[in-house]
């Protein structure tokens, strides 16, 4: 079971989700062009900053599919715990006095990490770290998550801490995602129902008092609440957001033609680019979109069904949740289905860090299958 | 290991929900409800805007532009996008012509809007500054604000009608504005979208006025001059060229210095100037012939209802109608009248244009008084022999003189000699327009033959006879009146005159009101005078010199028979009374003198000129000042602007 990291065969599923992860790779590099060009331009750079800044993101997260989809995933479990201390110090770095370079202040928030040109968002990796290091840790209890001691709680000595780090970054969608997937990665594993309930009663607090201490969370949860009332500052993007999905109507307004991303849509090319995805290319277009996700979730948990061990169903779990959650909830955002929340749409929407981790993720799933198959063998 | 299965089932089935949510919720948002938001999404981002239309050009007839419309602009500033502030403030302000703290002020404000408009130059070298946003619009402008004011007009604007030419010819001028739908984006700027223009502007038509540029300067200072001079209280000058009703100048000024369009709008009585239509209605008549006279009643006659005078002493007791007219007088004009039936006066009058609006292109116009023959008193019929109960405008007086000019044919006035669409092809150009045969041409040679004589030596006009073509004009000294009869001292002067005699060019009214020296002999002949001279000694193209120059062969001189005891007064032709002396003459001097008033002291002096340094005021010339130069030499001219003095 631990032999099989060299061959080259990949199998049916693996083949699949390259290529639907390749599908969604290239048409995000177009929709991020189409979204930002003429901010880009209005900001007197190239039109097309935003798409090649973004296809150098493409082409490096290629690379790393390859890498990821040979490489024997094992590599993951044995690495976790490493993985898990950098991560913790990186979350750490904005709370230490004196680095206002590395960890510069931007929008108010400072989710990046600014390494020479290069700009990372650290919480995106920490993800995928926390996602491994989840299946590590819920491999090695085995039986025993069930137990709350002695399965639950080991589980919520770090990632409670993680998530509580990202929270005060302040990136409140981020720390809930990453609670989130670590939820379906225990409850996948076996743990208790009753747990996530009594989780939840005690995450009640704390999630109520983030929301109604920072101003812009409670303004979009009212709005949220009343998206019928009139166009206020604090409604005018969602209702921004419907205006562009909605003017899309049957097959979009074209290509490049939405004039949403006119100052009308604040970050069309990122947190709302399904919704210029919408406008442009209408409900076919949008659908199309969804089911292309939802055939990598099903491909994903298909190679979770038939991983080789215990620890790969896992991680393939987990790592499908990554991908699929934030792409789910970022669709929900635009759809005014979910209050509004800074997620980006994977392997579409602006920002190399997620673009990085999602292709990385799927070449890991294409390692896990490859071995799932070889072991059926 | 079924755990994990249930388990991941489970969260399959999730997944599953959560992407048929999507899906229906984009249903509902893109099929359902999508014509709401697309209704939605247009309305707030497009909008449509009309491009307004270039104005039409008013040209003089010689192609001066008197009024044009020019491209300036508004000024907006948006603070916070400016790069550099400080140096941005500063052009700002230089190039606007704005104070330190109004550009201070401007840039705390989020948004600061600087109405202008300003001209292309001055907002030029802000079009590269971010956070500057200029607002195009068209402006009218006159390169002279208050040449021929009341005729030009101004168009209509915010609280001010329009009024004049610009009035009258407004939906021409204005042209048809365009309309475009724009995009405005989030922060209402406003995208150029071509492909979504509706419908282009059409510039305005362009219209050449008959007015000559030259003219019309010569007649508005000669008149301002006159006004001043002769402290009259007003007065207006027409000049009209005969042979096609185009009227040259207008002008009209009051002793404030404003200048109503008097000249188409206010009335008065004609007086002597309008005693050649009661000659013309005698000769058409033929209720006359040239040695019948009439008993001069030594200068003073008793009527029933009132008393004739003449004032200009005539060395002879039996006056011929040339006479009455030469001489204007009055008791000879009423006695030679009084053979006409009233109908047949009135008519004449009539058939002059008096009474009836001339149709000039202006948006106010009167149609003067001409009662109808059974409304007269039992005195009508003589004091409109005489030029008194009949109003009349200037333009009327002028058209009616311009009908003796025209060989017997009124025409319909016009200010409009051509228009011209923007694209430079030409909807209308103006030919004369006849409105009827007045009198026949050899009728109209008598009759000019008349006016002639009255400015020749000895005659009422004479003041204004010129040393080198021969002015033909009648004088017209008319006492003003008021509610209960004629205002003591007030009195109107009025000359009237075809230049040249023999083949006139122009037709000029001149008319002052209470002028300082009360006849017109001394006030609006001499005016008449400086005018033309002025006219003779600037380049204009109104005047066909080559038709001057010809020296037309004179009319035949009416053979008077001569009658035991009468002297018949013989008119001479070319008019030799005023003729300069032969030989050398001395070159006046003219240092100091503006530019035209030294070419028209040369011209009197029969010296031609030539500018060498071209400015406005002349410095010196060769020869100088008292050096003799034959008849028609040349003298050159060296000027200086006025202000380098």
């Amino acid at each position: 079971m631990t032999t099989n990291a060299l061959s080259p065969m990949v199998n049916w599923q693996g083949r699949l989700l390259a290529i639907v992860t390749a599908a969604l790779a290239v048409f995000g590099v177009a929709a991020v062009y189409g979204a930002s060009s003429i901010l880009a331009v209005q900001n007197g750079a190239l039109g097309a900053s935003f798409a090649l800044r973004q296809l150098t993101g493409v082409v490096v997260g290629g690379l790393g599919l390859l890498v990821a989809a040979r490489v024997d995933y094992h590599v993951w479990r044995r690495s976790a715990w490493p993985l898990m201390l950098v991560s913790l110090a990186i979350l750490w770095l904005p709370f230490l006095p004196g680095l206002r370079g590395l960890v510069p202040e931007i929008n108010g928030a400072r989710r990046w990490l600014a390494i020479g040109p290069v700009r990372l968002q650290p919480s995106e990796f920490v993800k995928f770290v926390v996602v491994v290091w989840v299946a590590m840790l819920a491999t090695k209890k085995g039986e025993t998550v069930r137990e709350f001691r002695q399965g639950v709680l080991p589980f919520l000595v770090i990632v409670v801490p993680v998530c509580v780090l990202i929270l005060f970054q302040p990136n409140l969608s981020t720390a809930l995602l990453t609670a989130l997937v670590s939820g379906i990665v225990l409850f996948t594993a076996g743990a208790r129902i009753g747990h996530f309930l009594i989780l939840l009663v005690a995450a009640t607090p704390v999630l109520w008092h983030e929301l109604v201490n920072v101003q812009y969370r409670l303004s979009r949860m009212v709005t949220f609440l009343s998206s019928g009332a009139e166009v206020t500052e604090a409604n005018w993007q969602i209702q921004q957001s419907l205006i562009g999905i909605g003017a899309g109507r049957v097959v979009g307004v074209g290509f490049g033609e939405g004039l949403q991303k006119l100052g009308y849509l604040p970050l069309a090319y990122s947190d709302f680019i399904f919704s210029t995805i919408g406008e442009e290319w209408g409900f076919v277009g949008g659908t199309v979109i969804i089911l292309l996700f939802g055939l990598w979730i099903w491909v994903g948990l298909r190679i979770a069904r038939g991983a080789a061990d215990r620890f790969g169903m896992l991680l393939a779990v987990g790592l499908t949740a990554l991908v699929g959650v934030t792409a789910i909830l970022h669709v929900a955002v635009t759809l005014a289905l979910i209050p509004t929340t800074g997620l980006p749409l994977p392997f579409i929407s602006f920002g190399r860090s997620n673009l990085l981790v999602s292709i990385f993720s799927a070449g890991v799933l294409i390692s896990i299958g490859r071995a799932g198959a070889r072991a059926r063998r | 290991m079924a755990k994990p299965e249930v388990r991941l089932t489970a969260v399959g089935i999730a997944f599953a929900i959560g992407i048929a949510v999507l899906v229906i919720r984009a249903a509902q948002v893109q099929l359902v409800r999508g014509s709401h938001y697309a209704a939605l999404a247009d309305s707030q981002r497009t909008e449509t805007v009309v491009l307004p239309a270039r104005r039409g050009v008013l040209y003089d007839r010689n192609g001066v532009p008197l009024a044009t419309t020019q491209e300036s602009f508004h000024v907006g500033l948006a603070p916070n996008e400016l790069r550099n502030p400080a140096a941005a403030a500063r052009l700002i302000g230089s190039q606007l012509g704005l104070s330190e703290p109004e550009v201070q002020r401007a840039l705390r404000r989020r948004w600061a809007y600087f109405d202008g408009p300003f001209s292309s130059a001055q907002v030029h070298p802000l079009r590269r500054l971010r956070g500057v946003h200029l607002s195009p619009v068209f402006t009218r402008f006159y390169p002279d604000p208050d040449f021929a004011r009341s005729v030009l007009g101004r168009p209509p604007a915010a609280g001010r009608p329009a009024g004049g030419i610009e009035r009258v010819f407004d939906s021409l001028l204005a042209g048809t504005p365009g309309r475009a739908v724009v995009i405005r984006d989030g922060r209402g700027r406003v995208y150029e979208s071509p492909s979504r223009l509706s419908a282009f502007p059409v510039g305005g038509h362009d219209i050449q006025l008959t007015l000559d540029m030259s003219i019309q300067e010569i007649v508005e200072n000669a008149l301002a001059e006159a006004v001043d001079r002769f402290g009259a209280d007003g007065g207006d000058v027409v000049v009209l060229a005969p042979e096609s009703g185009e009227v040259l100048a207008v002008a009209s000024r009051r002793s404030d210095g404003s200048a109503p369009a008097s000249a188409f709008t206010t009335v008065f009585e004609p007086g002597s100037t309008a005693k050649i239509f009661a000659a013309a209605a005698l000769l058409v008549h033929d209720r006359v012939v040239a040695t019948d006279t009439v008993y001069g009643e030594g200068g003073r006659w008793e009527l029933p209802h009132r008393t004739l005078v003449d004032d200009h002493e005539l060395d002879v007791a039996w006056i011929t109608l040339d006479q009455a007219i030469r001489f204007s007088s009055n008791i000879a004009m009423v006695k030679f009248a009084s053979r006409l039936r009233p109908v047949e006066q009135f008519g004449m009058l009539r058939d002059m244009g008096f009474g009836s609006p001339t149709g000039i292109e202006y948006p106010a116009e009167s149609r003067g008084i001409l009662r109808r023959p059974r409304k007269w008193s039992g005195t009508t019929a003589a004091a409109l022999a005489i030029g008194y109960e009949i109003a009349v405008t200037p333009l009327q007086l002028a058209l009616a003189y311009a009908a003796i000019a025209n060989d017997g044919i009124l025409l319909r006035p016009t200010l409009v000699r051509e228009i011209r669409r923007a694209d430079g092809s030409v909807t209308y150009s103006h030919r004369p327009e006849p409105v009827r045969r007045v009198v026949t041409p050899e009728i109209a040679r008598r009759l000019r033959a008349m006016l002639r004589s009255a400015t020749a030596r000895g005659g009422t006009g004479a003041s204004a006879a010129l040393s080198t073509y021969e002015v033909a004009g009648k004088t017209g000294t008319a006492r003003v009146a008021g509610p209960g009869g004629y205002v003591p001292g007030s009195h109107i002067a009025v000359f009237a005159s075809l230049f040249p005699a023999d083949d006139p060019q122009l037709v000029m009214i001149v008319k002052l009101e209470n002028p300082r020296g009360t006849y017109a002999t001394l006030t609006a002949a001499p005016l008449t005078r400086a005018v033309l001279e002025q006219v003779l000694a600037a380049q204009t193209a109104a005047l066909d010199r080559s038709r001057l120059a010809r020296g037309i062969p004179p009319l035949p001189i009416p053979v008077v028979p001569v009658d035991a005891g009468t002297v018949p007064f013989v008119v001479a032709w070319p008019d030799t009374s005023a003729r300069p002396v032969r030989g050398p003459r001395l070159v006046p001097d003219i240092t100091g003198l503006n530019l035209r008033e030294a070419v028209r002291r040369l011209h009197k002096a029969g010296l031609n000129s030539r500018v060498e340094v071209v400015g406005d005021i002349v410095v010196r010339s060769r020869p100088v000042a008292g050096d003799s130069v034959e008849p028609g030499g040349m003298v050159t001219l060296f000027c200086a602007r006025a202000g380098s003095l």
